[in-house]
């Protein structure tokens, strides 16, 4: 994103800061940059704050970021409190299996959409936008009873099944795909390749940005999914995702306000995809622009 | 391919397999919608049906057999009775469904009027060049990343009477704490700066890749011919987004619509139902089987809210390939 330098980056070495109206401004949105962006990180550095001061420190008494002391202890006592290990393999199991599945359907219908012609085409693309229009997540009741008909109720099958179609990437495949010229298929067709040799050797490598982006939208979706594990899954505690352990943390943690202890295990649930994202935070934001998703 | 037709120039009784041939080849397309297509069908469009059919029906009171085994009840045909007695203040959701109703169309527009420009005002902001600009970007953005329910935790931790994080800094201050989610009148705000703070970054991201995607030669031109920051800003680089802008009201609405998780965290819709909203409504009714038919009419009435907030979406997502 550095190299999309605006045309003030050019003023800001033609001329030192602290003259001129224009660096006044720019100075004011650098200030404005800081303020906002700490403002929204404060309650994550309070999270981790009351984390590691001592359970019965409110933050009220002391020094309000340590407290009289620094401690791991609510960290331990979070882990103790749920079997966090099979939470964390079901939530990276899900988020797996949703999005293996759905790479491969939209990757098809994506392509059927972009550049075949046949007849019911837009009607089709229409009924399938429908899912874009009224969210899964919406029509609990009557999913439930499909899911417990298909004999999958509490299972991880449930937490899957449901979104293995995407209308939202089937979309964003369609565009993605389209802008990709015909030349390159007409010569990978001549040279004898079959439709599915097409997609996966023309289409598929050069959208990978869209892939990424799509990606980590899903991904965060999925992993951040609390209602319908909490309906579709039951027991044992093990084959529910991360979203249902926290909630279950809280729950359990709500009556005495122990807040060292619940954000602990917040901090802990939390850590993995932060981590993540610092490390591919260029590679995902770039992602982001060359996609269609804009 | 060619080999078989060169096959068949050779033997023309073989005309069979060419003939096949266009026949598999219609098939292509459908074969590989299909999977899209099966599934939409089976957990959209087949549980949308049901979900109008089943309210406009009461639900049939289980009898026991003669074994004593639970017997279903046949439902009864009712048409619209569901739907008036949401709105009827003497029916025992009558008297609270109106008030969740409002509830979630405020915090939806809210949602969208505050939450789109501060994300644009966000993406402008990073959008230059500065020190430290990866610390900054992550602050807008980490909130993303945070599970809703791991997000409300922490707000319950902002929120709290005696023992939060906002009534202590106000408390350093001499200013009198508020009581952020008992209070009748504030609890939407707070469930409102909530989901702000949470998606934000997030819609932040589209503004950014639209902005960087800009030609950067309008820029230059607009440069040469004297325009200030903020004339540049309202007269080209607004026009510009006003695409982006679209699609994002279309999908925050229909985000804000679904809020679930962080009611459940936060206030499990109290006080008095004053910070309830649709889904979770629905969510909490779902325990008893006589409340099916209230329950399915409550789902219509949300699925009418989100077609009336995304039929523009189609237009606004073809419009876009059109161009191109």
């Amino acid at each position: 994103m550095n190299k999309i330098g605006t045309r003030r980056r050019v003023e800001v070495e033609m001329t030192p800061r602290s003259v001129g109206s224009r660096n006044r401004w720019s100075v004011a949105a650098d200030v404005l940059t800081v303020v906002m962006s700490m403002l929204w990180l404060f309650p994550f550095i309070m999270a981790i704050a009351v984390a590691l001061r001592p359970q019965r420190e409110p933050i009220s008494t002391g020094n309000i970021f340590f407290g009289s002391h620094l401690t791991l202890a609510n960290f331990e006592r979070a882990w103790n409190t749920a079997p966090w290990e099979w939470h964390f393999l079901t939530s990276v199991i899900v988020v797996v299996g949703v999005l293996s599945v759905q790479l491969v359907t939209i990757t098809m219908a994506g392509y059927a959409f972009a550049r075949l012609k046949f007849p019911g085409r837009t009607l089709l693309l229409y009924i399938i936008l429908l899912q874009l229009m009224i969210p899964t997540g919406i029509l609990i009741v009557q999913n439930v009873q499909t899911i417990r008909e298909l004999g999958v109720f509490n299972t991880r099958w449930a937490l899957m099944m449901p979104y293995w179609g995407s209308a939202f990437g089937v979309l964003l495949m369609r565009q993605t795909f389209r802008e990709i010229p015909r030349d390159l298929e007409e010569a990978a067709r001549m040279d004898g390749a079959n439709v599915l040799q097409v997609i996966r050797h023309v289409y598929v490598p050069l959208s990978i940005p869209t892939y990424t982006a799509f990606a980590l939208v899903m991904v965060s979706a999925r992993w951040n999914e609390l209602l319908w594990p909490l309906i579709v899954t039951r027991n044992p505690e093990e084959g529910r995702p991360l979203t249902v352990g926290l909630n279950q943390l809280y729950s359990a943690t709500e009556a005495g306000a122990q807040w060292g202890n619940l954000m602990a295990g917040t901090m802990l649930v939390i850590f993995p995809l932060v981590v993540l994202f610092m490390i591919f935070q260029r590679r995902f934001i770039e992602s982001f622009a060359a996609s269609g998703l804009r | 391919m060619d080999t078989s037709e060169i096959a068949s120039d050779a033997k023309p009784e073989t005309v069979v397999v060419p003939m096949s041939k266009p026949l598999l080849q219609r098939l292509v397309p459908y074969l590989l919608i299909a999977p899209t297509l099966i599934l939409v069908f089976t957990f959209t469009i087949w549980p949308v049906t049901q979900t109008i059919q089943a309210s406009m029906h009461e639900p049939g009171r289980a009898t026991r057999d003669d074994a004593g085994r639970r017997v279903p009840g046949e439902p009864t045909f009712v048409g619209v009775d569901n739907y008036t007695a949401l709105f009827d203040s003497t029916h025992f959701l009558g008297r609270r469904f109106p008030r969740v109703l409002t509830n979630t169309i405020f915090f939806t527009t809210a949602t969208v009027v505050v939450g789109l420009p501060l994300a644009l005002g966000f993406a402008l902001l990073i959008n230059r060049p500065m020190r430290g600009l990866g610390l900054w970007r992550f602050g807008f953005f980490y909130t993303v990343l945070l599970p809703l329910i791991g997000a409300a935790n922490i707000w319950a931790f902002m929120f709290a009477n005696t023992t939060g994080v906002i009534n202590t800094v106000l408390g350093a201050f001499g200013i009198s704490g508020q009581d952020w989610l008992g209070n009748p009148q504030l609890v939407i705000f707070s469930l409102v700066l909530v989901n702000i703070w949470k998606q934000t970054g997030f819609f932040m991201i589209f503004y950014l890749a639209a902005l960087q995607n800009t030609p950067r030669d309008i820029y230059e031109a607009a440069e040469l011919d004297g325009g200030g920051y903020f004339t540049t800003l309202y007269y080209l680089t607004l026009p510009l987004l006003r695409r982006t802008s679209l699609f994002l009201v279309i999908v925050s609405s229909t985000y804000a619509f679904q809020t679930v998780e962080q009611l459940e965290a936060l206030n499990r819709g109290q006080p008095a139902d004053r910070g309830n909203l649709l889904l979770y409504f629905i969510f909490q009714n779902l325990g008893s089987s006589s409340n099916m038919g209230y329950v399915n009419a409550m789902t219509v009435i949300l699925i009418g809210l989100l077609l009336v907030f995304t039929v523009s979406n189609f237009i606004v997502f073809e419009g876009r390939s059109e161009d191109e």
